[in-house]
């Protein structure tokens, strides 16, 4: 898969606030490449840049080789579908769909050709007539959709456009948008804060926070390795620990050592700090004092497919999220079990002056 | 009997709202000119305004003067608004504060200072003044009509037209002045209206030997007023009243078509 959009150290500040620290990102052709943060983290800014609407401070825009930091949004084959969708409320539908091909004055027969090909794609056929607030929320986000395609960008931005729908709505909209994007063969760079829609789609996530990139990788990469402690917080349940490595692949939390599979070799020699991700769906229950470490349960919560716990340690000190399909009751003393392929090792985030130190080595 | 009572009480309120206008109209088709006494029916007072050249001229200027200045204040008002949405919040929450106090602020205070400004200019006073301080007066209304029309709901489609490839000039025109219309029509009627209805303002600005509608009666109570000027205030009545009953019959025809 060859390269199309690149980004080299973006830098973007409103007033005095940065948004982006220096963002490098490469998209490749037909990849569907998510943007995953909590508000605030830049993500919207980044897919601004790409679509012309921001300036970077600093750094450059590239797509398909071709620099075009200073191309103006109305020349970039790039298309949006916006997070309000943008439609316009004085036209109809067909006459929304049909906005980029009248400037383009394509002829009328063709635009009329367009426009059922498009609502077809979204399956709204022989909508062309309605006007836009005659519309339901999921009709208006398919119109923006058929809209954006009809002029057959090579890339569609889209920015939290199943944010407004309600849940049922959002995953049947997943499906069709995965759908949508091999029947296009198009480039997607999707944006949104809820972790469930960036994993079921993706090709790859790209996680950020505070106008940095915290990792990028696919979906089960992300979940399962996630470097520090944000992300793994940020992508789904899990339980954060601080912890010391106290020998090679030995690493202690709360004074119970557990083994693990990370050592010297992944950057974690004996004696170093670090924080330790168990996902609450990879804690074993055993009978009391069978496992490697034992807890009482202090609640519990049916959540449709499992029961949600929380295990109190025995000291009090630390209380582990557990997700289990059988039935626990609420003060039960349990043993539980993590296997060490499932005790995901990070670095704890360096401080500012650290980060100094080690340039300066 | 809860019924009866409302309805008598509905009866009430109407009779004191259009009682007297029922007595001008009634009063505009008198043959005498007595304003108690009921002699027959005639047409002559309606003669009399369409043939006298004083009355025709007021008429002439209270609507060319309404047209223009709203007219005027409409493109100042809409320009503004477009170049304050581009300024930063804080000065334009400034603006919008100036903008707001000529409003608040008595006509006969406006028309005084207009009149003393024309006065230390020394600007000729007659029709250009008038026209001057209406379109003044009427600046702020514009802007406060069409300010709410100009959003980040605006801007979001001004930037999705970009997207779909227009250049800025077109996506104004086809998609930034369509969603500040209703606002742009509203600014204008209501300057229009302002303006016919003005006396004070035009009283302090108006040179001698002009008038409109509203001067030339206030001239005339002097002298005791012609019935020709009942005739006038009817064929005004009539006039608004179909106007209004037009739109609303508009308005409600619309409304059935979206239900549908």
């Amino acid at each position: 898969m060859s390269e199309l959009i690149r980004l080299e150290s973006i830098v973007k500040a409103f007033d005095d606030t940065v948004v982006l620290n220096g963002i490098n990102l490469s998209v490749a052709e037909n990849e569907f490449v998510t943007l995953l943060g909590p508000s605030g983290c830049g993500k919207t800014t980044t897919l601004r840049i790409i679509g012309g609407f921001e300036r970077p401070d600093e750094g450059r825009v590239f797509f398909d080789g071709k620099d075009i930091t200073d191309l103006p949004a109305n020349q970039r084959p790039i298309n949006t579908v916006f997070q309000n969708y943008a439609l316009f409320p004085h036209m109809n539908v067909g006459e929304n769909i049909a906005f980029s091909m009248r400037v383009r004055n394509k002829s009328e027969a063709y635009i009329k050709d367009k426009i059922k090909y498009a609502l077809k794609l979204v399956n709204l056929d022989g909508f062309e007539n309605r006007r836009i607030d005659q519309l339901s929320g999921g009709q208006q986000q398919r119109i923006a959709m058929a809209r954006a395609i009809v002029n057959e960008p090579r890339v569609l931005l889209l920015d939290e456009p199943l944010g407004a729908l309600d849940l049922k709505l959002r995953q049947e909209m997943q499906y069709e948008l995965v759908r949508l994007k091999k029947e296009l063969g198009i480039t997607f760079l999707y944006i949104t804060h809820d972790q469930e829609e960036a994993l079921t789609m993706s090709d790859k996530v790209v996680v950020m926070n505070e106008g940095y990139i915290q990792q990028e990788g696919t979906p089960e990469q992300i979940y399962d390795e996630p470097v520090n402690a944000f992300v793994a917080d940020f992508i789904g349940d899990s339980n954060i620990l601080s912890g010391q490595m106290v020998d090679e692949k030995l690493v202690r939390i709360n004074g119970i050592d557990y083994p693990c599979i990370d050592g010297s070799e992944q950057g974690f020699p004996p004696g170093r700090p670090v924080d330790v991700v168990i996902r609450p769906e990879d804690i074993d229950i055993l009978p009391y004092g069978e496992g490697l470490f034992n807890g009482t349960i202090i609640s519990k919560l049916f959540i449709g497919v499992h029961y949600e716990m929380l295990v109190e340690s025995e000291d009090g000190k630390i209380e582990w999220l557990l997700q289990n399909y059988d039935q626990h009751d609420v003060g039960e003393k349990i043993g539980m079990h993590v296997d060490p392929e499932n005790i995901q090792i990070m670095h704890k985030p360096k401080s500012d002056a650290e980060s100094a130190m080690e340039l300066d080595l | 009997m809860k019924k009866v009572f409302g309805r008598i009480y509905i009866l009430i309120i109407m009779m004191f709202l259009y009682l007297p206008i029922l007595t001008l109209i009634v009063l505009s088709f008198n043959k005498a000119k007595s304003m108690s006494v009921w002699k027959g029916f005639s047409l002559k007072w309606y003669e009399e305004l369409f043939s006298s050249r004083i009355m025709m001229g007021a008429i002439a200027n209270t609507f060319s003067i309404a047209i223009l200045a709203a007219l005027i204040a409409t493109i100042v008002g809409t320009l503004a608004v477009l170049g304050m949405a581009a300024m930063k919040q804080k000065t334009e929450n400034v603006l919008m504060a100036f903008n707001n106090i000529p409003m608040l602020n008595a006509d006969i205070v406006t028309g005084i200072a207009l009149m003393l400004f024309f006065l230390m200019i020394g600007a000729p006073r007659g029709y250009c003044t008038i026209l001057f301080s209406h379109a003044t007066f009427c600046i702020p209304y514009v802007i406060l009509s069409v300010k709410p029309r100009l959003n980040k709901h605006t801007d979001s489609l001004f930037e999705a037209a970009l997207d779909l490839g227009a250049s800025e000039r077109y996506a104004f025109r086809k998609i930034v002045i369509p969603e500040l219309k209703p606002g742009i029509m509203s600014g204008f009627l209501l300057s229009f209206t302002m303006s016919v209805d003005d006396f004070i303002i035009t009283y302090f600005t108006r040179g001698a030997g002009i008038n409109t509608i509203s001067t030339l009666i206030y001239s005339q109570v002097k002298v005791g007023i012609r019935p020709s000027l009942f005739a006038l205030s009817t064929i005004i009545f009539v006039v608004a009243l179909v106007v209004l009953i037009t739109v609303n019959l508009r308005q409600s025809r619309q409304e059935a078509a979206m239900a549908r």
